[in-house]
């Protein structure tokens, strides 16, 4: 039984992994800045827990752009990836200035409230 | 030239009252002086201790107590700055003297000199009750002690006690230490304990007690041991300085005079303390030594001169005051390193002690707390045997201003790089997500 789970992680790892190895290079990119924005999020908040929530301002700023950032690229992401049928149509020129705009904004108002 | 000597003896008339002085703020010692005696003898029979107050520049004026010419104020000025009372068998006090017009008299912050004896009337113990201080009520009682008593002691009934129980402060009695033993012969009194201003000079020893010495003894005394005090003595609130005493033969020139060895003692001594005792307590009841002033308090921001009219948290402030101490003569700058200053805002916030220069300027400075309000620098000096001081200056305290915080906030550092590094690596994967191949 025990013998038997391993042996299907250890098939369910490697089904994953050759799977994504398949995906276009650009969203592999997309995925990867994905995961800077969250670890830089989870990096603040267990200093939070550290030393308490002093500037609560500065902890929502620091933590808010970095999901935000993360968030909006998940969008880029799903705008750009070609086998979702739901944004054939939608060209990723387009998608990306959306991107960049959004971005823009998120920064701006995260500065202003940083403090 | 007539006319001359007699504009001049005019003026002079008219200017004699002004020219008879007084206490003031700038010379507190008292100046003029009346003594209530109930037998015109007592002048003779204590001369030692008059003339001790005369040669010290006291104006003595000497009225018999039920003088009906007596009066201690005219037009509303007090012709007095200080009161003997030898009179302790007088019922009633002449002209408009009573028991309240003394009480009146010592609050206008004059002082007095009262003696009780082997028999004190009804007047002078209500004079004491006044002061905090509770005769024995029995009228024949005196103080016996059959430990402490004078060997001299001609009457054998231990009446004549030799006292060295005196309280420790070198302001009341001197620095010279009284070594011969007080001869005291007279009546009991106690302190009243509600009473807080008043305290004990010389105490009976714990072998004493209040009795009538001729018969013999029914029940327990009331007064007895350490609660018996022999001189007492009354600071009031308004500096007035007051000395009970329960013998007047202590004053006397025949104890002044007289040899002492207390029973039990070997230690004979030629002269009694009573002269060194009765001069060095005259000196301070009337102002000759421990009266203290005071000049204003001076505070401001380290760095500045200026008082501000307003300190803000966390603010340096230095903060002194001088304090001068009366000699006799002139004023010589007060040395102590118990004066202590408290910034108080309902409770003090902060308490310090201030450092004495020899110049008589207490200095030292902290910082303002970390609480705003209106609140008082304080400097309440209350030490046994010294005027009181009470000095206060209102000084309010206001917290930051909208610019006078810190600009960046060292803790949210980490949330300030998050934010910039997050702004770096959006700008590097737009161009990293553009331009690969």
């Amino acid at each position: 039984m025990v013998k038997s789970t391993t042996k299907d992680a250890r098939d369910l790892f490697h089904t994953l992994r050759s799977a994504y190895v398949a995906t276009p290079t650009n969203l592999k990119i997309i995925d990867l800045y994905v995961c800077f924005a969250v670890f830089t999020a989870l990096i603040q908040v267990a200093y939070m827990a550290l030393v308490g929530s002093f500037p609560f301002n500065s902890f929502l700023s620091g933590v808010l752009s970095c999901i935000g950032t993360a968030v909006l690229a998940v969008c880029l992401r799903i705008q750009v990836n070609k086998e979702n049928k739901e944004f054939k149509n939608l060209a990723p020129e387009r998608a990306f200035a959306d991107f960049v705009l959004c971005n823009l904004v998120l920064h701006l108002v995260i500065i202003n409230f940083l403090g | 030239m007539m006319n001359l000597s007699r504009s001049v003896a005019l003026i002079s008339l008219f200017l004699l009252p002004l020219l008879s002085f007084s206490f003031s703020v700038d010379n507190p010692t008292d100046r003029r002086v009346l003594v209530l005696l109930d037998d015109l003898s007592l002048k003779s029979s204590h001369s030692i201790f008059f003339n001790t107050l005369k040669s010290r520049g006291f104006d003595l004026d000497f009225k018999l107590a039920d003088d009906s010419k007596l009066a201690l104020q005219r037009y509303g000025q007090y012709l007095y700055d200080g009161l003997i009372i030898f009179a302790p068998s007088t019922e009633r006090l002449g002209g408009s003297l009573d028991s309240k017009s003394i009480a009146d008299f010592v609050d206008s912050g004059r002082d007095l000199i009262l003696s009780a004896d082997t028999s004190a009337s009804d007047l002078i113990r209500s004079i004491a009750t006044e002061c905090g201080v509770d005769f024995d009520e029995d009228s024949s009682a005196m103080v016996i002690d059959h430990t402490s008593f004078s060997v001299s002691d001609v009457d054998g009934d231990h009446t004549l006690i030799a006292a060295d129980d005196l309280v420790k402060s070198d302001v009341i009695l001197g620095k010279a230490k009284i070594e011969a033993p007080v001869l005291f012969r007279g009546v009991a009194h106690s302190l009243n304990p509600t009473n807080n201003l008043v305290f004990k000079v010389l105490s009976a020893s714990p072998s004493a007690y209040s009795a009538n010495p001729s018969s013999k003894l029914s029940s327990p005394p009331q007064l007895t041991g350490s609660a018996i005090s022999l001189v007492s003595v009354l600071q009031a609130r308004n500096n007035a300085r007051v000395v009970i005493s329960g013998s007047l033969q202590l004053f006397s020139d025949r104890l002044i005079r007289s040899g002492v060895q207390k029973a039990g003692s070997h230690n004979q001594y030629e002269k009694s303390g009573n002269e060194q005792f009765v001069t060095e307590l005259s000196k301070w009841v009337f102002h000759e030594r421990g009266h203290l002033k005071a000049g204003s308090l001076v505070h401001h921001r380290v760095g500045e001169t200026d008082e501000p009219a307003i300190y803000r948290i966390k603010d340096d402030l230095e903060f002194s005051v001088e304090i001068y101490e009366w000699s006799g003569k002139s004023w010589e700058p007060y040395v102590a390193n118990d004066v202590q200053v408290q910034f108080y805002m309902m409770s003090p916030y902060v308490l310090k002690t201030l450092s004495a220069d020899k110049k008589g300027l207490f200095h030292t400075s902290f910082k303002v707390p970390d609480v705003y309000g209106v609140f008082q620098f304080k400097v309440e000096y209350e030490m046994l045997g010294y005027t009181t001081l009470s000095l206060s200056k209102q000084i309010p305290v206001r917290p930051y201003r909208h610019n006078e915080y810190e600009r960046f906030i060292p803790t949210a550092y980490p949330y300030y790089g998050a934010c910039f590094t997050t702004m770096a690596g959006f700008f590097v994967f737009s161009f990293v997500y553009l331009y690969h191949k």
